[in-house]
């Protein structure tokens, strides 16, 4: 602070006297910046010998070499006007570090494909559809790789080959109907080639779907995804977002769970007219004890406590405290309402759901067709198997589908890759939240429909045997067995 | 005050003294409201890739503590490490600052100002007063974002695109409350920026033209901003509604987003009947015209200067306007193209794919036709010259991506993955900045009468040029292998691991490329006061604003408008001795001054012109249509 008063001092220009100004009008907020304790806090660690110093160091340094950088050209050219004589032909330099660029360009791009092409997933589809996705990214490829290096060469060669040279004069070139019409008609056609086939290719993964597909539910919800598979009864339950509840996560038509969601429903709403009904009083509390800290002479002792009390006794001043409770009753309300007017449909609550089975991993079969039915619960996710070569929007309120066939156990898999962590995983792909990053349910292709089975047998259903509803009732003895093997995950492979 | 009045004013009495407060701040001068654009897109661009730089350092150190950040960003970055839900927010606000403030207004904005009065021949804009307000908007609306940022629960955090629900709930993610709320303020205010930007450049430029300043004689600049300013008058009001919408939805209880929603800890919500995608087809409609509206005065300002310093008329003029109106008109049909994979009916993803590869064909002929301008030319190396070739080369190789992306087949992998992070930032990102910097340094000299140190943009582009395709290339291959966007880290991916090195190659790359820009904030700000002061015509361009005194004076020219007697691209003609030949110039034994504009072309021109009607008869209707000749 001092320094820069001081070398404001010092300057004599009109810009020394501005900064001075400006120096002098910042000090009391600095000082009191300082004087605060919250607001400059020295970050934890921060020792001279750390890493962070290196890091400012080397930011100083590089910014330091710019200017000295500049400084030298700035020499340069005023040695230049000086003597009169160029000391470096710009144009000639400019005209060969395009072609250094276009050399080294060329080389760097054909790296990229040796060293990092290896590792993109092309040519390694584990779908039925993922080939033909390949063969069309693979068709672009090839198109789109010839026009990029024939026009970057182009273009930097004209850098080179054309550059200025005195006392020559451009070519007056300015219109060639046929030249033009070439590249409008040839890109046309090759456009019209790759549209064809896209066309083809995208209406084949999006409307062949396969009658004898299995459908998997699979549910996006913040931050992680869950799969639910028919029962016995080859039938999903009815769901709604409605009867959402911490033990019936899916919101599925369950009798057991909503009758239990509606009176804890009831329950709130209850507290709640209780709370609207003491308002006056809570708000009359909390004035006091406002007024007893405001009376005390170390306020700033409890910040927190002392903002989160002025907030509640304004809110209840002005009314929005009540105003806020009974909306969220109202809300509450909207919710019980809506829960009676299907409770009593016996198409939404027909036990179907009963024996689903949720679980916390996808286990398919190689070369049976599925169909993954996707539901959102809270915002939008996209479900992302780049495996697989398939992605769909998983979208609240809206229903979507994505259709595909693995062809690759996992363990083939793993083979083919050299790798023998591998493991498939369904990612979410449209941001949603803080741990969007981490959202991903793990996806296992096995040989046979038994290992399947076997492992879905040992996932428990949404209503555990014990308690199933008397649809079920016949196969009473399955159901002990599965409410018994309640292990997470059987070995697979 | 009409316009003629005020001109007639300006006439009356250039020279009289102005306050500092309407001369510098509330200036109705179309060259000064320029100048306010310029100054603050280069602001919100420092902040904007000041934020990429943080977001960068994560990626490539996921598990690392910088001290630093911990100073910078406060709670944000507890013990050095950034919160994901900053991170969120930075991507979102980086996104924003990058495609509205900077490439929107701080380039549309700074040249379609400049340029427009002093290019087709007019005292100033249609009307002063709403450019003035048209800039003041976009200050507000900077400041409004700005401030954003610093609120409490952090800035909005949804994704530049901010799609409900995400973006509708408060209790979804804390960047959706007050952050949200001003991000939307900010971007009402700045559509009503660019509306009442876009009415002036249009009426300026149909109505205000110069004597002989028939359409097809203006320069492919003047093109680019008309087409931009009627794009966005097109598309901004629907992003306007969007937002609106939005705004119900956040604040007023509606449902036109929202549907069928249980959130944690709050339970299910009342909404029904909204739906999600509608919020994408609304935002869309705007945000692919956006995308041309970015691009549209990049491509403009290369085609000027590449003509310019390549010393040849700009090849196939005719052409280059049509593709620019093709590419206007096909950008309003394209949007689904970023929504294959929404749930949109596929029957609807086969229709955008199709229009989406046409469009292809007018990005096309454009590419070709520079390269065919540069073909056999005289080329000068300025720095504008260099980032003009510079925006050639990415418009190339991040077009190309353009028809993997738009192929809804390959969407279906490539969406939402890092080969999208390459291909917008290649073809929308590093083209139209490298377009905004090309006309900075051509036109640097117009603005402030001094000249930007040519060595110093040297070492800008190259240094600039090379980190760009260091950072985006390899992106491509992280989007092949999978990788998504906006992930907080990769290291909680154990197949993801191998792209660590390319991650801290991008952060490294995009550090150098970030200090190369000290370069040129150094050369900006000490040319503004010290710089070598400007002759007439630097570049020796045929074009009209180079005729404009120096010094900047109200009003353009001093005494009467001049007069156009050509096209502004008569370079290196065989029959004279210079090698331009500056509209305003007339031919030997033409009257000067006053008179009737010549109607003649050049010679060489009128040959082809009839030449051209016997054998195409598209190109001859399309010139009747719209009067090109």
């Amino acid at each position: 602070m001092k320094m820069l008063l001081h070398f404001a001092v010092k300057a004599k220009s009109a810009w020394g006297k501005t900064l001075m100004a400006l120096a002098m009008l910042a000090m009391p907020i600095l000082a009191q910046a300082q004087a605060a304790p919250d607001v400059v806090k020295p970050p934890a660690g921060f020792d001279p010998s750390s890493w962070d110093w290196v890091f400012i160091c080397y930011l100083v340094l590089s910014v330091l070499v710019i200017l000295v950088i500049a400084r030298a050209f700035d020499i340069g050219s005023l040695t230049e006007k000086l003597t009169g004589k160029k000391v470096i032909k710009w144009n000639l330099t400019n005209a060969w570090v395009a072609l250094i660029a276009m050399v080294a360009g060329g080389i760097g791009v054909w790296y990229e494909m040796v060293y990092h092409g290896k590792y993109v997933l092309l040519g390694n589809a584990f779908s039925l559809h993922g080939a033909t996705l390949d063969s069309m990214i693979w068709w672009t490829l090839g198109f789109t790789f010839v026009v990029f290096v024939i026009t970057e060469c182009l273009l930097f060669w004209f850098m080179f080959r054309y550059r200025y040279r005195e006392g020559k004069k451009a070519h007056y070139y300015y219109h060639n109907n046929t030249l033009e019409m070439i590249w409008t008609i040839v890109p046309a056609v090759v456009l019209t080639f790759l549209v064809l086939r896209g066309f083809n290719t995208w209406s084949k993964i999006t409307n062949d779907i396969p009658a004898d597909s299995e459908e998997i539910e699979v549910y996006a919800y913040q931050f992680g995804w869950k799969a639910r598979y028919a029962g016995e009864d080859k039938k999903f339950g009815q769901h709604s977002f409605t009867f959402t509840s911490g033990k019936n996560p899916l919101g599925l038509a369950v009798d057991e769970y909503v009758d239990s969601l509606s009176a804890e429903l009831k329950n709130e709403i209850s507290q709640f007219d209780t709370l609207i009904k003491y308002a006056p009083d809570s708000a009359k509390v909390w004035k006091a004890a406002l007024a007893d800290l405001e009376g005390k002479q170390n306020i700033t002792a409890y910040p927190v406590v002392y903002k989160e009390l002025k907030e509640k006794a304004c809110d209840a001043a002005s009314g929005a405290y009540v105003r806020k409770l009974e909306k969220e009753r109202d809300r509450k309300k909207t919710t019980l309402q809506r829960i009676a007017e299907y409770r009593s449909n016996k198409d939404v609550f027909n036990n179907s759901a009963n024996d689903d089975r949720i679980t916390t991993e996808i286990v398919l079969v190689k070369n049976k067709p599925y169909v993954f039915k996707f539901r959102a619960r809270d915002v939008i996710h996209s479900a992302y198997m780049p495996e697989f070569r398939a992605q769909m929007n998983c979208v609240p309120g809206m229903a979507t589908q994505f259709a595909f066939t693995p062809t690759h156990t996992t363990e083939e898999a793993r083979q083919i890759k050299g790798n023998k962590e591998f493991e498939y995983y369904l990612y979410c792909n449209k941001i949603c939240g803080a741990a969007h990053y981490n959202m991903k349910i793990k996806i296992t292709v096995v040989d046979s429909e038994a290992r399947k089975k076997v492992w879905l047998e040992s996932q428990a259903k949404v209503v555990p045997a014990k308690t199933a509803a008397p649809a079920t009732d016949d196969k009473g003895e399955k159901n002990t067995k599965d409410s018994a093997a309640k292990s997470p995950t059987v070995a697979l492979n | 005050m009409s316009t003629a009045a005020l001109h007639a004013e300006h006439e009356g009495h250039h020279h009289h003294k102005e306050s500092f407060i309407s001369k510098y701040v509330f200036s109705m001068d179309h060259k000064m409201i320029s100048k306010q654009f310029l100054i603050t897109g280069i602001i919100m661009g420092i902040i904007g890739m000041g934020m990429s730089l943080l977001f960068r350092l994560q990626l490539a150190w996921p598990d690392e503590q910088f001290g630093i950040l911990e100073m910078l960003l406060g709670k944000w970055a507890v013990d050095g490490k950034l919160d994901p839900n900053f991170y969120m927010g930075l991507v979102t606000i980086h996104g924003t600052i990058m495609v509205f403030y900077v490439l929107t207004a701080g380039l549309s904005g700074t040249f379609s100002n400049l340029l427009i009065p002093l290019q087709v021949g007019a005292r100033d804009m249609a009307s002063p007063f709403l450019n003035m307000l048209s800039y003041w908007f976009f200050f507000l609306s900077s400041v409004v974002l700005l401030v954003s940022v610093g609120v409490e629960t952090g800035p909005a955090s949804a994704g530049w695109t901010v799609y409900p629900p995400l973006s509708a709930l408060e209790k979804a993610m804390p960047g959706s409350g007050l952050g949200m709320t001003l991000w939307l303020v900010a971007i009402v205010l700045f559509i009503v920026s660019a509306l009442l930007g876009g009415i002036n450049y249009i009426s300026t430029v149909l109505n205000m033209r110069t004597k002989g300043m028939s359409m097809n004689r203006m320069p492919l600049t003047i093109w680019a901003f008309f087409f931009t300013a009627v794009l966005g008058l097109l598309s901004f009001p629907v992003l306007l509604g969007a937002g609106l919408f939005l705004i119900f939805d956040r604040s007023f209880g509606t449902s036109f987003y929202l549907s069928d929603i249980y959130l944690e800890g709050v339970g299910a919500l009342e909404n029904i009947g909204g739906s999600p995608v509608l919020y994408q087809h609304l935002f869309w409609f705007l945000g692919h015209p956006e995308v041309y509206i970015i691009l549209m005065p990049a491509l403009g300002i290369t085609s000027e200067v590449i003509s310019t310093n390549a010393r040849k008329p700009i090849f196939g003029y005719t052409a280059m306007v049509i593709s620019l109106m093709g590419i206007s008109f096909l950008s309003f049909i394209v949007w689904g193209h970023h929504m294959f994979i929404t749930g949109m009916n596929p029957f609807l993803g086969s229709v955008f794919m199709i229009l989406t590869l046409i469009i292809a064909v007018p990005s096309a002929v454009k590419v070709f036709n520079y390269l065919t301008t540069l073909w056999k030319g005289n080329l000068r190396f300025t720095p504008a010259m260099l980032f003009s070739i510079g925006l050639v080369s990415f418009f190339i190789s991040g077009g190309v991506t353009g028809i993997w992306l738009g192929n809804a087949a390959i969407d279906i992998q490539l969406h939402d993955s890092y080969f999208v992070v390459a291909h917008f930032h290649l073809v929308m990102g590093s083209s139209a900045i490298f377009g905004m910097f090309a006309g900075i340094y051509h036109w640097f000299p117009r603005m402030y009468g001094r000249m930007l140190n040519n060595v110093l943009g040297y070492f800008h582009f190259w240094i600039t040029f090379i980190c760009a395709y260091l950072v985006f290339f390899p992106m491509h291959f992280m989007g092949l292998a999978g990788v998504p966007r906006r992930y907080y880290m990769f290291t909680l991916v154990k197949d993801f691991d191998v792209w660590m090195d390319v991650n801290k190659l991008i952060t490294i790359a995009a550090i150098i490329g970030g200090a190369a820009q000290l370069l040129f904030l150094y050369n900006f700000f000490y040319s503004i006061f010290r710089g070598k002061k400007s002759e007439q015509n630097p570049w020796q361009s045929n074009s009209l604003e180079w005729s404009a005194p120096v010094k900047h004076i109200h009003g353009n020219w001093p005494g009467e408008i001049p007069t156009v007697y050509r096209g502004p691209y008569e370079y290196s003609r065989p029959d004279r001795e210079e090698d331009f030949f500056p509209q305003y110039i007339p031919d030997e034994g033409q009257e000067t001054g006053t008179g009737a504009p010549s109607k003649t072309p050049a010679p060489e021109h009128k040959e082809v012109a009839e030449e051209n009607a016997g054998h195409s008869v598209f190109f001859a209707a399309i010139r009747r249509v719209f009067g090109l000749s």
